[in-house]
């Protein structure tokens, strides 16, 4: 319990570095995506469950808050909760048909109704702007300024956290992990396996479209590709490559992800081909994730100190 | 409106010919790897843009059809022994997460080949134009693709079931532990059925190529489709995945008739549908 305080500490410390460092809107982006790959971790890291379906409720969420800015100018403390809401909904629905299944079904299931939404998205072009996206998502007056923005995300990146992190070490989120170690002894012992792994995708699915509620606001634009099954891929991206044993290391992953994009982007446009072949060098080598070369830089220093 | 809807039943059944055919392929390799195979969509873009190729190069549209497949085979098998083999000891998701980011590096590789920008094959010339069929006038590539997959789906059937290495095929969809303990090599197999089910898909882009054209993106266009199929047919069923592609295409196509931006959503409605009445899938026994 300790070392998670430290750990939140150091998060809290680096949020606000980051700026100094990083253009506002970059390091917004980049815990924004914290959220969602955090999120995800509880499905994947602590249930064991890998979802392909996490743009479903980022895209929502974005699209809530983006159409409700453009059409109604609705403040923030409406928006925010009605996107955590609908996604609730949205994630429960999704997540009971997906839970009938298990392994392979499930991820294809959840990858199956991204698409479906996807395209309603694309197709309703009146509501949605379709493929040219959905502009005007102008922020309130308060949090024009980039820098003004950043603090909002990164406070508000830093109790999703928090809550996300209270929610796993709850006796409800360590059902979480006895579903992903054992189901047979979990539906032995009375739980309702089923019942924990739509619990589990419903937290995951409410953060992930209250951070998709959010970004409508960076950029002040729904793009399509928010609720597109790529950006499904990227979160399990983010989500591996951090390190998908440990809370914090999904954090790492999204700070890797926003940055190796941000980079490679600038001198080529074809970076998803680069963004390829390190995740599938990161799954043929290095499935611990960034964590896990930490923790083994950690150990050889450790070891020659102790030696010295 | 006869004529309309005769005509959008049997585009329903070409399409879901093409859907069946890159179902089936799916279910093989799910089947026998116990994978969902992300980079089968992207061996289709493949068949398309190697039946290009080879139309550029050499020229002849049956030629094309012939050859394009087996470099998807070759694309498949090398995806199969340098990558998927390297992680049957890890949990299967990583094994999907590798096809995942193959099919992104592939997806990619395509544009940097051919470009961004889609093209088209026109159908070989004996083939162009239109016959009457009565009740409505339909394009004759388009029935002779019937035809041709018709053909394939009942070869496969007869390699299926009618061969040795078929009957290894089915035996390890149906337990797969069991085959290692007669003392097949296991691996070989994997290799084959991955390599069936890259054929499957790379000539099912290949025919594809004269109906929807060749775009960079076409392989992630019909990758969440073909997982629809199988979903809707059920595990290691190639008859239910068969069925599950046309009834898949006919749904897509009458849709269109009446409601057309919803002919994409309406096959992920029959999915959920068919998850809440019978989660196995229409012929899963699982």
């Amino acid at each position: 319990m300790r070392r998670d305080r430290y750990s939140f500490l150091l998060l809290a410390v680096l949020a606000i570095v980051a700026p100094l460092v990083l253009r506002p809107v970059i390091a917004a982006e980049i815990l924004i995506f914290a959220i969602v790959a955090v999120a995800n971790n509880i499905i994947l890291g602590y249930t064991g469950l890998l979802s392909f379906g996490q743009a479903t409720f980022f895209g929502v969420g974005a699209y809530i808050s983006g159409l409700m800015i453009v059409h109604w100018d609705a403040p923030l403390w409406l928006i925010l909760p009605t996107a955590v809401a609908a996604n609730v909904l949205l994630a429960g629905v999704i997540g009971y048909l997906c839970v009938q299944r298990i392994g392979l079904y499930f991820i294809m299931l959840t990858f199956a109704f991204n698409q479906m939404f996807y395209f309603i998205a694309y197709s309703w072009t009146t509501l949605t702007g379709g493929e040219d996206g959905l502009p005007g998502v102008q922020r309130p007056e308060w949090l024009r300024d980039d820098l003004a923005f950043y603090t909002f995300v990164a406070v508000l990146a830093l109790i999703c956290l928090a809550l996300m992190k209270r929610i796993v070490d709850s006796p409800w989120g360590r059902l979480f992990q006895a579903v992903r170690d054992n189901p047979d002894r979990a539906a032995a012992t009375g739980h309702n396996v089923r019942l924990i792994k739509l619990t589990s995708f419903v937290v995951a699915g409410a953060f992930t479209g209250f951070a998709g509620a959010v970004y409508a606001l960076l950029y002040g634009i729904v793009p399509v590709d928010a609720i597109y099954w790529l950006r499904s891929g990227d979160i399990v991206f983010m989500t591996l490559i951090g390190g998908s044993g440990n809370f914090f290391g999904p954090v790492i992953g999204a700070v890797f992800f926003i940055w190796l994009s941000e980079t490679v982007s600038l001198f080529w446009n074809r970076w998803p081909m680069i963004l390829g072949i390190v995740f599938a060098l990161v799954v043929l080598f290095l499935r611990g994730g960034i964590v896990e070369v930490l923790a083994r830089i950690a150990g050889v220093m450790r070891r020659r100190r102790d030696a010295g | 409106m006869t004529f309309l809807i005769v005509s959008q039943i049997i585009n329903g059944v070409v399409t879901g010919m093409l859907y069946a055919l890159m179902g089936v392929g799916l279910t093989l390799i799910l089947g026998v790897l116990n994978i969902p195979n992300f980079a089968h969509g992207v061996l289709y873009a493949f068949g398309a843009y190697f039946m290009l190729a080879v139309t550029q190069l050499i020229g002849g549209f049956w030629l094309g059809v012939l050859i394009a497949p087996f470099g998807v085979v070759a694309l498949g098998m090398l995806i199969e022994y340098f990558g998927v083999r390297q992680l049957y000891a890890a949990h299967h998701d990583y094994q999907l997460l590798f096809l995942f980011a193959v099919a992104l590096i592939l997806q990619e590789a395509i544009i940097l080949i051919w470009g961004p920008v889609g093209t088209s094959i026109l159908p070989p010339e004996h083939l162009a134009g239109a016959v009457n069929l009565g009740v409505t006038i339909y394009p004759k590539y388009r029935l002779a693709v019937m035809v041709i997959t018709a053909a394939i789906v009942i070869a496969l059937w007869l390699f299926l079931t009618r061969t040795n290495v078929g009957a290894i095929v089915r035996a390890g969809i149906e337990n797969r532990g069991m085959v290692e303990v007669l003392g097949i090599d296991v691996q070989k197999v994997f290799l084959l059925t991955f390599g069936i089910g890259a054929w499957l898909a790379g000539i099912a882009g290949s025919l594809a190529t004269p109906i929807m054209g060749l775009t960079p993106s076409m392989g992630f266009d019909i990758l969440p489709i073909t997982f629809v199929v199988v979903v809707i047919a059920g595990l290691g069923s190639v008859v239910g995945a068969i069925l599950a592609g046309i009834l898949i295409g006919l749904a897509q196509s009458l849709t269109t008739i009446w409601f057309p931006e919803a002919a994409q959503v309406v096959i992920y409605l029959l999915m959920g549908l068919t998850i809440i009445l019978r989660p196995q899938g229409l012929f899963g026994k699982r």
